[in-house]
């Protein structure tokens, strides 16, 4: 085990032990483990996406390569770059398989003016590029989800009801029955959120049962809720146990001895003040 | 009856933190002290496991990762299920990534999976694509022209040299979809953008929070089969018949379901009696 | 004002239109545009916005030290978190081998140290905390108060127990003796009388007793009683109506928003 794995177990043990320390109430463990997720948060996204477009598709189509001709303009002002950060900016062009398309100028000048829109007095730069992606989120998902939410699940309901080798009734696969259950609650629960009638009479009677439906539906994802965070708890414990083990020096078991000292110490010092506990919904 | 109807109201004002503790205690202990409850797999992850079994030997799929740390305990086990299932049936796996983390995640699985357990080559076997920012418009990109896409792979080699990328040009030349999704983008995009208009299978992994948002997809056939959450993983690596992470995992996740079955319910008595007393006085 | 206001909503129009009707038109330049280079441009944008939000992050956290406000001294800790993977990004690589850009996915660079023992451990157990306070909301918080209420506490405890490996060991047989005293108590709040509720609920659990002795008490017949089952056909069935309910919902109302934004109807991406 390298001292880098062993220095990364005993950080990773502080940072998840300091997190979990709110459950206790709010402290200073855990502010500086909030406040150092949010800086690295930051910088891991930046470079990552720098590294993964930016580079290699943005400036990759700029200054390929394949056409790199160091008496051109173009490649002298790279050259420049080349010297500025030769990591950024390699010898003899980028790389990445591509020919050049100066018409990639233009999502260039519009990302440079959103960078510009954080001084305060240039803030509208960045309206053009992000007009840019609202029209094209906004084209893409128009079709997408008509496609697939509305006509693929209105296909969906249109199921068979009479006739041939379906059972009527089958608790596990298909049946006559529960495609007319799915059909009537699918119906029920989309007159539900019509608000142009008023719900009342007949109409109301399947808004109520609409309403049925969309609760055991809320009842099923607040199983599967719970379900998931005891899955990613069970995650931590796995890791937190590992990092026990002899080989990282049983980080876990020193760095929580350590911090129930402190925040003992410190609840000892403070007690008879009215401190506020850890504060959620419940 | 008085003294128990107290001691029950008693109990349901205590502080959170005692809580707390009994749900860390609950979900610890059985990882120390495992209970081998058998796992038996339903309906939706027989489905799914079908759906890939039925591959012709050697077709390609293309698998996707889209998670991250963040959901990896409930995610990263059904990957290495799936793989290890597509590795046996001599299958190629293209992987890509439409979140950066899943590239990680892909390469973790990759080197446990593919290079230690199977020895498998790099290139003929599997390929990692990798990441690319974008999304939804990345799902589109894969349909109409992967290679403009994905000039080179996540190791810097450029696609036109990779033998198994031969014949590879958009997403229809694939036989199969598998994505493991925790989110935005992930399988909701995959289907709208890819499986929907190309009629390529597919079939997907997702947490546990996003399986209701999937399910009509499941039900409609749109989707193959889900994989739903770490119960979806430990099922899953049954059929397979290799446990791994999942199946640890799944006697913590009983007992501490029982266990918040038991809250609810306790805290309900303790509401009842209350609601009682209030109406009586 | 034609460029802060005109110019974005023409861009808007004319992108959203043409990526739209792109899915329709087959002539080969505006399909390369759409299909390729439209989708480039969109995820060069995407990561100019992820690059600015990280400095925005820096001039609001280098403000609160310069000026000295409360906390300033966590935000230290923030900065420093982020100077430390920028250097990790783009100065210190880690490993002579591997080149600069594999680098943000390659073993055995500072980057790759950063992600494994700093960034994973931090969301994860951000995520894993949540855990703790569905339990305590489970406990304080979920109240029958309605039958819609109860509605979701049955479907969210039928779920949460089938799902699990310990579902399928709690017997049929159970559930129904569970139900009988559910039915019992039901019959006392209709018709507050005893001897109802008592003849109703002893002859629920004979009725129960004779049968599970008759068949021998399988653990798993009747099957409309057993959680794995029950479970099966609420997931499949009702379940899938209400999420496909407010999927056609979701859908049709980003159908609508697409194409108010694509009209230049809504602009609240300029702040209108």
């Amino acid at each position: 085990m390298t001292f880098g794995t062993i220095l990364g177990a005993w950080v990773a043990v502080f940072l998840t032990l300091a997190i979990f320390s709110y459950l206790y109430k709010d402290n200073p463990f855990y502010k500086i483990a909030e406040h150092v997720f949010v800086g690295i948060s930051a910088g891991y996204w930046a470079s990552m996406f720098f590294w993964t477009q930016i580079q290699p598709n943005l400036f990759g189509r700029l200054w390929p390569a394949s056409e790199y001709n160091a008496d051109s303009f173009w490649y002298k002002i790279y050259n420049g770059l080349h010297v500025l950060t030769s990591a950024v900016f390699p010898e003899g062009g980028i790389d990445k398989g591509h020919d050049m398309h100066l018409i990639y100028l233009i999502p260039f000048a519009l990302g440079v003016m959103m960078l510009l829109s954080v001084s305060s007095k240039l803030s509208w730069f960045a309206r053009w590029g992000i007009a840019y992606t609202v029209g094209m989120a906004a084209g893409l998902r128009a079709y997408g989800f008509l496609n697939s939410n509305v006509i693929g699940q209105i296909k969906g309901s249109a199921m068979q009801f009479v006739g041939g080798d379906l059972p009527f009734f089958a608790l596990i696969g298909n049946s006559i029955f529960n495609n007319i259950v799915i059909l009537v609650g699918t119906i029920a629960g989309l007159a539900y959120f019509y608000f142009s009638k008023e719900h009342k009479g007949a109409f109301g009677k399947l808004t109520k049962l609409g309403i049925y439906f969309l609760m055991i539906s809320f009842g099923a994802s607040f199983g599967f809720a719970v379900m998931g965070r005891i899955s990613l708890l069970i995650g931590r414990f796995v890791d937190l146990i590992d990092y026990s083990k002899p080989q990282y020096n049983h980080a876990t078991i020193w760095i929580l001895i350590a911090m129930i000292v402190l925040l003992g110490y410190n609840a000892f010092k403070d007690r008879g003040k009215n401190t506020p506990v850890s504060e959620d919904a419940a | 009856m008085k003294k128990i109807a107290d001691f029950i109201l008693k109990i349901g004002e205590m502080d959170r933190r005692w809580i707390f503790i009994i749900i860390a205690l609950v979900v610890l202990l059985p990882l120390f002290f495992p209970i081998g409850l058998p796992i038996r797999p339903t309906d939706s992850t027989q489905t799914a496991y079908d759906a890939m079994d039925d591959l012709e030997h050697g077709s390609k799929v293309l698998m996707s990762f889209e998670y991250g740390p963040s959901t990896k305990p409930e995610i990263h086990p059904m990957t290495y299920a799936v793989l290890r299932h597509l590795f046996k049936n001599k299958h190629k796996v293209y992987i890509t990534c439409l979140w950066p983390d899943g590239q990680f995640m892909a390469e973790e699985a990759i080197e446990e999976i593919a290079e230690q357990e199977f020895n498998l080559t790099y290139g003929k076997d599997y390929v990692l694509l990798g990441f690319r920012p974008g999304n939804e418009a990345v799902v589109k990109g894969i349909v109409s022209n992967i290679r403009k896409l994905y000039s080179t792979d996540a190791r810097g080699t450029l696609t036109d040299k990779i033998p198994m990328m031969e014949g590879i040009n958009k997403l229809a030349d694939f036989d199969f979809i598998f994505t493991a999704s925790a989110g935005y983008p992930g399988t909701v995009e995959w289907v709208q953008y890819g499986a929907d208009p190309t009629g390529v299978p597919m079939s997907t992994g997702v947490t546990s929070i996003q399986v209701n948002e999937v399910m009509p997809y499941v039900q409609s056939g749109q989707v193959k089969g889900i994989l739903a959450g770490m119960p979806g993983a430990a099922e899953y690596e049954k059929l397979v018949g290799i446990p791994g992470i999942g199946t640890s995992g799944m006697d913590a996740q009983s007992v501490a379901h029982v266990v918040i079955v038991l809250f609810i319910i306790f805290g309900n008595v303790a509401f009842f009696i209350e609601r009682q007393r209030q109406k009586k006085y | 004002m034609i460029l802060k206001r005109h110019i974005p909503i023409l861009i808007v129009t004319v992108i959203g239109l043409l990526t739209l009707f792109g899915w329709f038109i087959e002539q080969p330049t505006i399909q390369a545009f759409v299909d390729d280079d439209a989708t480039q441009w969109y995820d060069i944008l995407a990561s100019f916005a992820i690059i600015l939000g990280a400095m925005n992050l820096l001039k609001m956290q280098g403000r609160k030290v310069i000026k000295q406000q409360e906390g300033w001294g966590y935000s230290l800790f923030a900065i420093g978190g982020f100077i430390f993977s920028i250097l990790a990004g783009f100065v210190i690589k880690g490993s002579e081998s591997v080149a600069w850009g594999t680098h943000v996915t390659s073993k055995g660079t500072l980057f790759k140290w950063m992600f494994e023992f700093m960034f994973t451990p931090l969301s994860a157990t951000m995520f894993a905390l949540l855990a703790f306070f569905v339990a305590s909301a489970s406990y304080r918080a979920f109240r029958i108060r309605n039958f819609e209420a109860t509605l979701l506490l049955v479907a969210g405890i039928i779920i949460m127990l089938g799902r699990v490996p310990i579902g399928s060991y709690i017997s049929s047989w159970f559930v129904m003796y569970i139900l009988v005293l559910l039915i019992g108590i039901a019959v006392n709040v209709k018709f507050g009388n005893k001897m109802i509720t008592f003849s109703s609920v002893l002859t629920g659990l004979l009725i129960v007793t004779v049968a599970g002795m008759l068949t021998g008490w399988p653990i798993d017949q009747p099957g409309i009683f057993y959680l794995p089952i029950i479970q099966e056909w609420i997931y499949y069935n009702p379940n899938v109506a209400g999420a496909r309910a407010i999927m056609i919902g979701i859908g049709l109302g980003i159908f609508a928003t697409s194409i108010r934004y694509i009209l230049g109807i809504e602009k609240s991406y300029i702040g209108e």
